[in-house]
């Protein structure tokens, strides 16, 4: 026990050890306390939109919901709102959540038109990316490591006490085992505890803290293997080895993902979002010059309930002006799975790639867990989509049989409930990190194992 | 030559003949060199792709605008325009926010649609690592290798004993600082060679405009010096090359990495942005304040009338010679359009605000000036897209005027018919968008000067800082 004091005091007294736990320590509170911040900003704006929507709602109300009110006028004015509140881990993993909309307004026109709209955005503040506990984790984290392990041999070895330290019987063997082991508890302590704090704030679900502690640990644990492996094996001076350290860091977080991003969004394209919506638009307006029968035939196979209501005899009808809207949606459908499929390629890849590339996998990991990644945006659609049907379910009955829209049927409209958490845990990409850490720390093992081996002769 | 020149020469020499044998700066020094080249042709191809993509969607889009049918103007109000934004010569050097700004805007009467499809929307979170451009390569990898090469420049020879020697052989302590800032000036020089190299042929070529490149050049030049003068005075200053390197690396963390992302978030939490929907209901709300256009009795639409009647010396809107509905109509779009015009200052103010926020700091982080300077001369910058979204509107406004005036002038007032429609060689003489890129040192000569202004003094700082340091090393060295 007296050994672990002794390090524990030991790595302390160097001020850049010390320095850089504090520094992490203080970065990981302030990046948790930065995503509270801006999560409780999110629900915020929520909290502001309901209002607005709650006037503008009730001015429609008062237009048209008059005893002999029209569903299509009601319909045409009333915008329904859908919100997509941040999950509780969102603090700390922000992902996509700064550049895709999570408060959007539907009709019952034409989803496909509506669905891409953006929401207001300063581009120069999202161009940088999030501060976050996720950036804190994937970049900062592992140059801590770098700074607390780049000298751990070399620095024995500077000093002139190398060969001692791998000659003592007892502690000797274990030292690099202890040190590491030390360095590496610290690490995750100041990394996790303020990560545990924000989580515990938010009340976020055990299963996906733990998710997103364990893919924390594994991280950490792969760069101190790294690190381990390099001091180990570096047989030059202090200052190569941080060098090395150094590139590994660049190639690993910053150069090699943003060449990938470079190859996937070359490989997968995905220009069909405007295609799709040329294509709605085209659909849709084409229905204003064709007879009214040949759209509503194409409606009835996916509405037979309606096919014996009367027809439309003169030059306007709501019925036939949604009907329009339905089948423009409809006729692009294949195009809108197919634009889906592609975005969901674009996540694949990058999660296949976390195979390689632990910046990779955690990113992935993380912004599943907390629900915030492009996977999510695309479960929202999905679910202003069948929100979408339930307007249509609703309005469809007062267009078809001509009731009369009143302020009553204003309070039967349909609410938007948010979705579900679509999170999940990509068991995939924690094995995947899992077995490049047993990799890495397999290789710094026999390293640090073969130093004491080709020392110790040396010394007796 | 004087022989404190030769002497200059000589250390810049030594120094250059040491980093030679540096293996490892050699190899990261050519992976730059080769990174730059690499992102440079990855840009140019990726830039033309995007640009012949856009254009080929705008030109589509207008071929089909062109061929519809005979119809009531008032649909093709609704049927309305999309319109791409090109992206300018420049922006395959330094993409700035294009890939955050939605690329497509879709034009209608009535109403004010964002632009949508931007990449960031449709990529994974890979994005966020960076796009490996030579913007990205010089503004953030450049730094770190002009550190690791300069870093030991005097640290080392201080720790290894050379330094005293040098001093004791009558080296001026100025004179050493001199050539070693020299050698890494010429490091410099070959860093930023392959996008010299570039910029030139593509200026050239005339693909990009000369001065802008030779402005971006210029910026880029200055923000390396900055970086090697840095290395340079702490290598100055710290007594060990280990503690220079700590120093710098944290400097790089810090500036480079950390305060570009923590600014944002200051920023967003001070000035808060009004979503969309808030300025659509408020927009709609400030219409109802004004008038009601299908209530009779209403005020503002009642005078409109009267002043429409007298204008024609008619009495009764029926015996009005043109549309009267059409009338109504164009009023009402420059009523809204007023109103959208009015939220999007307001919205474009405070995107000012909030940016003005994060560019004060670039006196604490070079790379921010560095990073507007750059976007800004692209024509990637917060502000060209803005002048994007302006002209948008400004075509939206008499694209659907032109055809709201041919509802008033083309449909009968009177006996109409039950689906009046016009001839479809209308919409053929109808404006398309045609994107005018603005003169960037026009539009942007003020921030541009002013970046160029924060980046000289940073610089002249740092270099005034290297000649005190080289006469406090004579004093220490006494």
């Amino acid at each position: 026990m007296s050994a672990w004091k002794a390090d524990v005091k030991l790595l302390f007294r160097a001020r850049l050890s010390a320095g850089a736990l504090l520094l992490l320590l203080l970065v990981s509170a302030l990046a948790v306390a930065a995503g509270l911040a801006a999560t409780a900003r999110q629900r915020d704006v929520i909290g502001r939109v309901e209002a607005a929507q709650r006037l503008d709602l009730a001015s429609v109300v008062l237009e048209y919901g008059k005893p002999d009110g029209n569903a299509g006028s009601a319909a045409y004015y009333t915008f329904h709102l859908t919100t997509d509140p941040p999950s509780p881990l969102a603090f700390a993993a922000l992902g996509q959540r700064d550049v895709q909309p999570y408060v959007l307004r539907v009709r019952l026109l034409g989803l496909q038109s509506q669905l891409y709209e953006s929401e207001t955005l300063n581009p120069e503040l999202a161009l940088p990316g999030a501060f976050d506990f996720a950036f804190v984790l994937i970049y900062l984290a592992p140059l801590v490591i770098i700074a607390l392990m780049y000298d751990l041999v070399s620095g024995e070895r500077e000093a002139g006490r190398l060969r001692l330290l791998v000659s003592l019987p007892v502690s000797g063997r274990g030292v690099w085992a202890r040190r590491s082991v030390l360095r590496y508890l610290l690490v995750l302590g100041a990394l996790l505890g303020p990560f545990v704090v924000g989580a515990v704030i938010s009340r976020a679900p055990v299963g996906e803290t733990f998710a997103i502690a364990l893919a924390a640990a594994l991280y950490v644990a792969f760069w101190l293997g790294l690190a381990l492996l390099v001091a180990a094996r570096g047989r030059s001076s202090s200052a190569a080895n941080g060098a090395a350290l150094i590139g590994c860091w660049i190639v690993l977080t910053l150069l090699v993902p943003a060449l990938a991003n470079a190859v996937i969004s070359r490989a997968l394209p995905v220009a069909k979002g405007i295609d799709l919506t040329l294509a709605q638009r085209e659909l849709v307006h084409r229905a204003w010059d064709i007879p009214k029968q040949e759209t509503f035939q194409r409606f009835f196979v996916n509405h037979p309930e309606w096919r014996d209501t009367p027809p439309v005899l003169g030059r306007f009808h709501w019925k036939w002006y949604y009907a329009m809207h339905e089948v423009g949606d409809d006729g692009v459908s294949a195009e809108v799975a197919e634009y889906r499929r592609s975005l969901t390629a674009r996540e694949v890849w990058t999660a296949r790639l976390g195979w390689l590339l632990p910046a990779a996998a955690v990113q992935t990991l993380l912004h599943r867990a907390a629900d915030s990644d492009l996977l999510a945006h695309l479960a929202y659609q999905r679910d202003i989509e069948r929100f979408h049907g339930r307007l249509r379910d609703f309005y469809y009955p007062y267009l078809f049989q001509e009731r009369p829209f009143q302020n009553a049927d204003f309070e039967q409209m349909p609410r938007y409930a948010p979705r579900p958490s679509s999170a999940s845990l990509p068991v995939s990409s924690l094995l995947g990190l899992l077995v490049l850490v047993v990799l890495v720390l397999g290789a710094a093992v026999t390293a640090v194992r073969s130093l004491s081996l080709s020392a110790a002769p040396d010394a007796s | 030559m004087s022989s404190r020149k030769v002497k200059v020469l000589r250390v810049a020499a030594e120094e250059w003949r040491a980093l030679l044998r540096n293996r490892v700066a050699m190899i990261a020094s050519l992976t730059l060199v080769a990174l730059t080249v690499t992102s440079a042709v990855l840009g140019l191809q990726q830039r033309n792709a995007t640009e012949a993509a856009r254009a080929r969607y705008q030109a589509t889009s207008d071929e089909a605008f062109d061929a519809q049918p005979d119809r009531h103007p008032h649909r093709m109000v609704h049927y309305g325009q999309f319109v791409f934004r090109p992206l300018s010569a420049l922006a395959f050097f330094d993409p700035g926010v294009d890939g955050f700004t939605g690329t497509t805007v879709f034009l209608e009467g009535h109403r004010q649609n964002s632009a949508n499809f931007s990449e960031a929307r449709q990529s994974s979170l890979l994005l966020r690592f960076g796009q490996l451009t030579p913007a990205f390569v010089l503004q953030t990898l450049a730094p770190l290798l002009i550190v690791f090469l300069a870093f030991g420049a005097v640290a080392r020879e201080r720790e290894q004993g050379t330094l005293r020697l040098l001093l004791a052989q009558g080296l001026r302590p100025s004179e050493l600082a001199a050539g070693k800032l020299l050698a890494h000036v010429g490091v410099v020089a070959l860093v930023a060679a392959p996008a010299l190299v570039v910029l030139a042929v593509a200026t050239l070529a005339d693909w990009v405009p000369p001065l802008p490149s030779a402005l971006m050049l210029s910026g880029y030049l200055v923000y390396l010096f900055i970086w090697a003068a840095a290395a340079l005075l702490v290598s100055l200053l710290v007594r060990r090359a280990q503690d220079a390197l700590i120093l710098l690396v944290a400097l790089w963390m810090g500036g480079v990495i950390l305060v570009p992302r923590l600014l944002p978030e200051l920023a967003l939490a001070r000035i808060p942005t009004p979503t969309r929907i808030e300025t659509d209901v408020a927009v709609h709300h400030e219409l109802k304040q004004i008038g009601d256009s299908h209530n009779p009795d209403d005020p503002y639409f009642a005078s409109f009338k009267a002043k429409t009647l007298a204008r024609y010396g008619v009495d009764k809107v029926e015996e009005l010679p043109v549309q009267w509905a059409g009338l109504v109509g164009m009023e009402g779009e420059r009523l809204t359009s007023e109103l959208f015009d009015r939220h999007a200052r307001a919205a474009f103010d405070r995107e000012a605000e909030q940016n003005r926020l994060v560019r004060q700091f670039g006196s604490l982080s070079p790379l921010i000036a560095l990073r507007q300077l750059s976007m800004s001369l692209a024509s990637t910058d917060t502000e060209s897209h803005q002048d994007f979204l302006e002209q948008v509107e400004r075509h939206r406004y008499r694209f659907v005027q032109a055809l709201n005036l041919l509802q008033v002038e083309k449909i009968p007032n009177q006996n109409a018919g039950e689906d009046p429609r016009i001839a479809a060689e209308h919409w053929k003489t109808l404006p398309g968008f045609t994107y005018q890129a603005p003169d960037m040192l026009h539009l942007a000569g003020e921030r541009i000067r002013s970046n160029l202004v924060v980046l000289f003094c940073w610089l002249a700082a740092l270099l005034a800082g290297c000649g005190w340091a080289a006469r406090r090393l004579g004093e220490v060295a006494r």
